[in-house]
């Protein structure tokens, strides 16, 4: 008996969070709906070159920049920082940032014209920009 | 008394999304600042929605945890005392101070808090970004000595969830500053602007609950500037608005470095050391951050010869 009340208690349980879940997934995906449509997201224009350097500079801020490659989307950017490279990319309305070694970034395959660039961290492993002016020449 | 006669958390649901839609039309109006970007309100909401399905699994050893430690009471607070009340208040919100700070300043535990400070917007919704791991580390053993003092299981229950409901409305930029003798004793949105921000001024600072006192004596308060705007998030914010990754990915991260661990030293500093720790010094702690923006501030002030 004491198993059977067990098990009872324990489906009781899982019904009631089932009902808790239910009627709050509904709020949450209509708050989602509002927040879309009252448009309150940051602007985030294409990047240029200033722009880029002063998004690096929050992240990276004693990196000396020597230079900048664009995505042909505004929507990232490659610098060389002496022997680092430093990424950085659109999501949703903000900005991330990733550096790495730049013998990496240099090395990395660029397939269909994307470079096929590997991110240190958890997410995301890969970014596949289209950059301007890449390759850069070899020294 | 075991088992609380209310829920304030359940209660405050309803407060919940009216406060939210609240905010959403008052910055669609433009009567107050309020930046919401889809897939980072769904990725918080989400949280706050599941996160009650990972604590089910210590639901149940954490309530027997602290009913054992009630059983062993020194004294016995009667639950209906208006001086009881009074006097978990002021307990529960230093156990908080406590356990904030511990869930910034050792990875183990930051790890299951830094999905809260994972967003790069500051919004009501922010608020709801919750743990899913926080049970599994334990630091509910923080708020057992309440239970050993004699405050039952089913007062800190609702006192912690006071404190969660009232942590709720501070998590809005729509909010500038409240009235000098109210922003002197309670935890503010302006006040709690600067803990979720990322400038190294901010990083580790305003870990109270409801009230700030604690942060201004143990010397972790900093002010809210005007001359510096809190930008938010994570020293390296994440990349993604997958919830899994916004649940598990510093401890992604910590497995992989366990993984690379050399000793035993490093197993431990790498777990208990602060978030940033590294065997070689190169990755950034919250302290290297902050000593060297003081470093290029004092440097930036000194006239050049």
């Amino acid at each position: 008996m004491p198993e059977f009340r067990a098990r009872r208690t324990a489906a009781i349980s899982v019904t009631a969070i089932l009902t808790g879940l239910i009627p709050s997934g509904i709020a949450v995906l209509v708050l989602v709906g509002l927040a879309a449509l009252a448009r309150l997201a940051r602007p985030t224009p294409p990047l240029d070159a200033a722009a880029a350097r002063t998004l690096l500079g929050d992240d990276f801020p004693e990196a000396q920049i020597d230079r900048i490659w664009l995505a042909d989307d505004g929507s990232s950017a490659l610098a060389r920082s002496g022997a680092r490279a430093l990424y950085l990319f659109r999501l949703g309305d903000a900005w991330v940032a990733r550096d790495l070694a730049w013998t990496d970034a240099a090395a990395a395959p660029v397939r269909g014209g994307r470079l096929h660039l590997r991110l240190p961290g958890v997410s995301p492993r890969l970014a596949r920009p289209v950059l301007a002016g890449w390759p850069p020449e070899p020294a | 008394m075991l088992e609380a006669p209310f829920d304030p958390v359940k209660l405050a649901v309803p407060f919940f999304i009216l406060a939210i839609l609240l905010e959403i039309g008052l910055g669609r109006l433009r009567l107050a600042k309020a930046e919401y970007e889809a897939r980072d309100t769904l990725a918080s909401l989400a949280m706050g929605l599941l996160r009650g399905v990972p604590a089910l699994l210590t639901a149940g050893l954490v309530f027997a945890a602290t009913v054992w430690a009630w059983e062993q009471r020194v004294f016995t607070v009667p639950f209906t005392a208006w001086w009881g009340w009074v006097a978990i208040f002021f307990l529960e919100d230093l156990t908080y101070y406590a356990f904030h700070r511990l869930s910034h300043e050792r990875r183990l535990w930051w790890a299951a808090h830094v999905n809260h400070h994972s967003s790069q917007h500051y919004n009501l919704s922010t608020a709801l970004r919750q743990t899913w791991t926080g049970s599994l580390v334990g630091t509910w053993i923080l708020w057992l000595p309440l239970a050993f003092l004699g405050f039952s299981p089913a007062q800190i229950f609702i006192q912690q969830g006071i404190s969660l409901v009232y942590q709720f409305w501070i998590h809005t930029e729509a909010v500038g500053r409240m009235p000098a003798w109210f922003e002197a004793v309670f935890n503010t949105p302006s006040h709690h602007r600067v803990h979720h921000a990322r400038n190294p001024r901010y990083l580790d600072r305003n870990y109270a609950g409801i009230l700030i006192i604690w942060d201004k004596l143990f010397g972790t308060f900093q002010a809210e500037l005007d001359a510096e705007k809190p930008r938010y998030g994570l020293i390296r914010n994440l990349g993604s608005f997958n919830i899994l990754t916004v649940a598990f990915h510093e401890w992604i991260a910590i497995a992989r470095d366990l993984a690379s661990a050399r000793s035993l030293r490093e197993v431990g500093s790498y777990l208990f050391g602060p978030p940033g720790w590294s065997p070689d010094g190169s990755r950034d702690t919250s302290e290297s951050l902050r000593a060297r923006w003081a470093a290029r501030q004092a440097a930036a002030s000194t006239p050049a010869e």
